[in-house]
C-alpha cells in the first residue's frame, strides 16, 4: 500500500508560559527578557548537540563498510561485539571524566592555598616596609638634629673667639699690657743692676748657696711670664 | 520508493518531530493527543502514518524519532509494520527508532505473542516498549516517556545522544531466554 494519506497532528507548543517557540515573537513585558535569554541558551545547547550528531555521522560514513557477505549469525556476533565495544568506551570515558574532576578539584584547592600564602606574605612585607620607612625617617631626623647641634657648637666657638678677640682689642687690656710691660722693664733693669752688683763685687757667688740662688733666679728672663 | 533517512534534512529550531507508524488510526490519534499534552520545553510535532513509504510530495520536517506501534490484538498491524520497516534507512536504528506494543494486558484478545515483537525489536537492535494505549494512565505515562526520548533523539538534551540512550535502554535479556 503506497502513498498512504498522512495525517499531521496539530503542532501546539505544550510548554507553559508564553515562550511561543522559536517562531513566536517575545512579549514586551520585563520578565520576558529572562525567558528570551534562557531560550537562547537552550537553543545554543541544542544546536551544539545536533552539530555533534551530524559530525559523528559524517565521520562514521567515512569508514569503509566491509564488502564481504557474511552469514547471518556472523553478523549477529559482529553486532554484539561492536555493541560491547561501545559500552566499554562509554565506561572508560566516564572513569576518565571522574578522574579529571578529582584532579581538577585538587588543583583548585592547591591554588587556593597558595593564594592565601601569597596574601599573607604580601601583608608581612608591607608592614616591614612601613617599619623600614619609619626608621629611615628617624635617622633623617637625628641627622638633622646633629647637624643643627654642630652648627650651634660652631657658632658658640666663633662667638667665643670673637669675644676673645674683641676682649684683646679692648682699651683696658692695652693699658694693663702697657703697665705690665713697664713693670717688666723696671724689674729687668733692677735684675740687671743686682746682677752687675754681685758680679762687680768679685765675690765667689758659687760657694754661697743663698747667693747662687739669687744669681740663678736673676737669670730668669722675665718676658717669659 | 523513497527511503526514510534520519539526517537528510536540517533540524528545525527548538522543534522535534516524531512519526508514529501503525495500522490503528484511533490508537495513534489518542497517543498523539497525549504526547501533545505533555509538558515539554521544545516544540513537539507529531506525524501519523499508516505505513511507509510516505508520499514524497509533501514537505515535511526531518523525523527525529520513529515509533512503530503494533497492536497485539491484530496480526495485520504487525504485518503492516514489518512491511514498512523495509522503507527505513538503517541509520534510523541507531537510537532513533523504537517499537511500541500495545494491548498486552488483555491476554485473551492477543493474537500476536509478545515474544514476536520482542524478537523483531531485537533483530533491529531497537528498544521495545509495552503499554496499554486504551488506558488513560498508561497512555499518558507512555506519552511522557516518548516525549523524553524524542527530545534526546532530536539533540535537545546536551550530553545525551540517541545512541547513548540506546545503549542505556538495551535490555540484557535475549528473546531466546524468554521462550517458554
Amino acid at each position: 500500500m503506497e502513498s498512504q494519506p498522512e495525517k499531521r497532528a496539530a503542532a501546539e507548543p505544550a510548554d507553559s508560559g508564553g515562550e511561543g517557540g522559536a517562531g513566536g515573537l517575545p512579549q514586551v513585558a520585563g520578565g520576558r527578557s529572562e525567558d528570551r535569554v534562557t531560550l537562547l541558551l537552550r537553543l545554543r545547547a541544542q544546536i551544539k548537540q545536533q552539530l555533534v550528531e551530524y559530525k559523528s555521522m559524517v565521520d562514521a560514513n567515512e569508514e569503509k563498510t566491509p564488502e564481504q557477505i557474511m552469514q547471518e549469525n556472523q553478523i549477529e556476533d559482529k553486532i554484539e561485539e561492536l555493541e560491547n565495544e561501545i559500552e566499554e568506551v562509554k565506561i572508560a570515558y566516564e572513569m576518565k571524566s571522574i578522574a579529571l574532576n578529582s584532579e581538577f578539584m585538587d588543583n583548585m584547592k592547591q591554588i587556593l592555598k597558595l593564594n592565601k600564602l601569597i596574601i599573607r606574605s604580601q601583608k608581612e612585607s608591607r608592614s616591614l616596609e612601613r617599619k623600614r620607612l619609619e626608621i629611615r625617617k628617624k635617622r633623617l631626623d637625628l641627622k638633622k638634629a646633629s647637624e643643627s647641634k654642630l652648627l650651634e657648637i660652631q657658632t658658640e666657638k666663633n662667638k667665643q673667639k670673637e669675644d676673645l678677640d674683641s676682649m684683646e682689642n679692648s682699651d683696658k687690656i692695652k693699658t694693663i699690657r702697657q703697665n705690665l710691660q713697664m713693670e717688666i722693664n723696671v724689674t729687668t733693669v733692677i735684675q740687671h743692676v743686682f746682677q752687675n752688683l754681685i758680679l762687680g763685687s768679685k765675690t765667689n757667688w758659687a760657694e754661697d748657696s743663698a747667693l747662687k740662688e739669687i744669681v740663678l733666679q736673676l737669670e730668669k728672663n722675665l718676658t717669659r711670664i | 520508493m523513497s527511503v526514510l533517512r534520519p539526517l537528510d534534512k536540517l533540524p528545525g529550531l527548538n522543534t522535534a518531530t516524531v512519526l508514529l507508524v501503525g495500522a490503528d488510526d484511533a490508537l495513534l490519534q489518542q497517543l498523539a493527543d497525549s504526547m501533545l499534552k505533555t509538558d515539554c520545553a521544545s516544540e513537539l510535532r507529531v506525524h501519523l502514518a499508516r505505513s511507509l513509504p510516505l508520499p514524497s510530495n509533501v514537505n515535511r520536517p526531518r523525523v527525529d524519532l520513529l515509533v512503530f506501534v503494533i497492536n497485539l490484538h491484530s496480526k495485520y498491524s504487525l504485518q503492516s509494520v514489518e512491511k514498512s520497516l523495509h522503507h527505513v534507512d538503517a541509520s534510523f536504528f541507531l537510537g532513533k527508532a523504537c517499537f511500541l506494543a500495545t494491548g498486552a494486558g488483555r491476554e485473551n484478545l492477543c493474537s500476536v505473542h509478545r515474544n514476536t515483537v520482542v524478537r523483531l525489536a531485537h533483530t533491529y537492535r531497537s528498544p521495545v516498549l509495552f503499554c496499554d494505549l486504551e488506558v488513560e494512565g498508561s497512555r499518558a505515562a507512555m506519552a511522557q516517556r516518548l516525549a523524553r526520548m524524542l527530545q534526546i533523539s532530536a539533540g535537545h538534551v546536551p550530553g545525551v545522544s540517541a545512541m547513548s540512550l540506546l545503549s542505556l535502554l538495551r535490555s540484557s535479556e535475549s528473546p531466546s531466554l524468554e521462550d517458554l
